[in-house]
């Protein structure tokens, strides 16, 4: 019920928010940021709610990531609606709010499972929990250079491109750490804590490797290339998707150690 | 030699190198790895499967096709890093280590790697409650008990082995709890609990409520009664589940091949029927790449919170001037 109050205040964010796309002038729509806190409290309520329930930190099936991404992917984008240090873009908070929409539509599809249940001994970890956290914070801004790098390339305009090349950037520069830190440093540090080996070259595991190589590729192709080249961008949007096969396609096509999350 | 040396530390090379890191890696997320070569045949057409088992896609991460762009990277990112940490002692302020530290880290990741993949042993031994084990260090591993713990909708909670350590004959650790996430670590040797498994055997009880179990094989006697646990075989006519222990009985009004289940028979003045024990399964690891990778993924946090840190800090500092 309050999961589904979430969805519905996050359809109304994104539709407050197609409506201030069609104004004209720079004015910041305001309702939106407000909606989706709202939204993100209900996520996150659902989340405390059912750990709970469980006796456990609720981070530990699809449905409790996918509130916890799309919840993170709005709180990222009220700080970007509010902070002052880049340029903010109507656009990217709007992009932002249909990925955490996307989200939250997947996570309420009734094809996914929802019952609460406690997690199996090799699930209830702290490094488990912080690995998981990590993965998704630093994937939330991911989603942000994703946005910022498509308006990137579909923009002429060559002072909103370097706008939008910087945004992409910093989202990177902040989400490569903790992307790090929480797929490959907590990540391996659990591994070998449940299954007695720190890398399995599980496809999970390699597609979070590839995913960080892309970022990787990213950082050093934007530290030799002008602001203004593509290339950067391009690779922003093919880690992004990286990204999502490795949260969906690896989930459901290519079976391994993480079959279960 | 400077030009080779200007190529081997260049960036150009580190972006070539991850673009087939990461592309080799792909493709082998889509190619199932370590099966034995005919499986390749059956799953492709005999091109397609010739052509991934001679070129190693069958076993990508211990294949040339992966060792040689990552020893490349190593070499690579040696010299970066080499050249960028002497250019950065070099300037008298503004000094910004995070990369260099990242890219310590990452070296040291591989190395670390590498040492695992060689020297990693690992060995697995089934213990019932009761039974001892000889660790490599001398050590005695004797379990106590095993507990399988399950939720109310019968989905496993929890599997604990309690154990106690001895060496020649003295008690060195007491009541220790091995668990999912939870391993016992005696010097380079880490023990898992990795799985269990329940045995079929039979309690003979007395008249006096003393149970003995007995495995497959053992055999018990009293008062002319002798109980001798042949074998186990599935009850005629159930496909699946339950199992009968057969057992040699000599005494107490029976004489022969005796099948038991878990209702029971009486010898004598002894109970028999069948229970399940069981049994714990710990995995033994030694891994001396381990201490490396640890240290490692320290300095690759550091490494990139620091770089994000002072980054974020010029920024700052920009943004004011």
């Amino acid at each position: 019920m309050i999961a589904t109050i979430g969805f519905i205040l996050v359809i109304a964010a994104a539709a407050a928010q197609v409506v201030s796309l069609f104004r004209k002038g720079d004015k910041k729509e305001s309702l939106s940021p407000w909606l989706m806190a709202a939204a993100a409290a209900a996520f996150l309520g659902v989340m405390l709610s059912r750990s709970v329930k469980i006796g456990f930190i609720a981070l530990t099936s699809t449905y409790e990531s996918l509130l916890f991404y799309s919840a993170f992917i709005m709180i990222l984008d009220i700080v970007y609606r509010f902070q002052k240090k880049i340029h903010y873009s109507r656009i990217i908070g709007f992009g932002a709010t249909i990925a955490a929409l996307v989200l939250a539509a997947i996570a309420s599809s009734p094809l996914l499972p929802k019952e609460a249940l406690p997690p199996i001994p090799a699930l209830r970890s702290l490094w488990l929990v912080i690995h998981v956290a990590l993965s998704f914070v630093g994937e939330a801004f991911f989603v942000i250079s994703f946005v910022a790098s498509l308006a990137f390339l579909f923009t002429k305009d060559e002072k909103k491109k370097i706008d939008f090349d910087r945004i992409t950037y910093t989202a990177v520069a902040v989400g490569y750490p903790i992307f790090t830190a929480g797929a490959l440093i907590f990540g391996a540090i659990w591994a070998e804590q449940a299954w007695g080996r720190w890398w399995s070259w599980d496809p999970k595991e390699t597609w979070a490797f590839i995913t960080w190589l892309v970022y990787t590729l990213y950082l050093h192709v934007r530290l030799i290339m002008k602001k203004k080249n593509a290339a950067p961008s391009w690779i922003a949007v093919v880690g992004f998707l990286c990204t999502v096969f490795t949260f969906f396609g690896v989930n459901y096509l290519l079976p391994g150690l993480h079959s279960y999350g | 030699m400077r030009e080779f040396w200007k190529k081997l530390k260049s960036i150009k090379l580190a972006i070539a190198l991850i673009v087939i890191l990461a592309t080799g890696s792909l493709l082998a997320t889509l190619i199932p790895q370590g099966k034995a070569s005919e499986e390749y045949f059956k799953l492709y057409p005999k091109l397609v499967a010739e052509l991934v088992v001679q070129t190693g896609l069958n076993r990508f991460f211990s294949s040339i096709l992966f060792l040689v762009p990552a020893l490349l990277f190593f070499i690579n990112l040696g010299a970066c890093a080499l050249d960028r940490l002497v250019r950065e002692l070099r300037k008298k302020n503004k000094r910004r280590h995070g990369p260099d530290i990242l890219h310590v880290g990452l070296l040291l990741l591989i190395v670390g790697g590498i040492v695992s993949f060689s020297g990693r042993q690992e060995g697995m031994v089934r213990l019932a409650a009761g039974e001892s084990v000889a660790l490599p260090n001398g050590e005695i591993l004797h379990l106590i008990k095993f507990s399988d713990e399950r939720y109310e909708d019968g989905r496993p909670k929890d599997w604990t082995s309690l154990v106690n350590l001895e060496k020649d004959g003295a008690l060195l650790k007491e009541n220790v709890e091995i668990r999912v996430n939870k391993p016992l670590r005696i010097g380079a040797i880490t023990i898992y609990q990795n799985s269990y498994s329940a045995a079929l055997a039979v309690a003979v009880s007395a008249p006096d409520g003393s149970v003995t179990t007995l495995a497959r094989g053992e055999s018990f006697e009293a008062e002319g009664v002798r109980i001798f646990f042949m074998t186990t075989e599935k009850k005629p006519g159930v496909e699946t589940g339950e199992a009968q222990a057969v057992l040699r009985v000599q005494g107490g009004g029976l004489d022969g091949a005796v099948r038991v289940d878990s209702q029971g028979i009486l010898v004598g003045r002894y109970a028999v029927a069948t229970t399940q024990v069981l049994s714990t399964g710990l995995q033994a690891v030694s891994d001396p790449g381990y201490p490396f990778v640890l240290v490692s993924l320290i300095l690759i946090g550091l490494g990139t919170a620091l770089t994000f840190a002072q980054k974020l800090n010029d920024t700052l500092k920009e943004e004011k001037a």
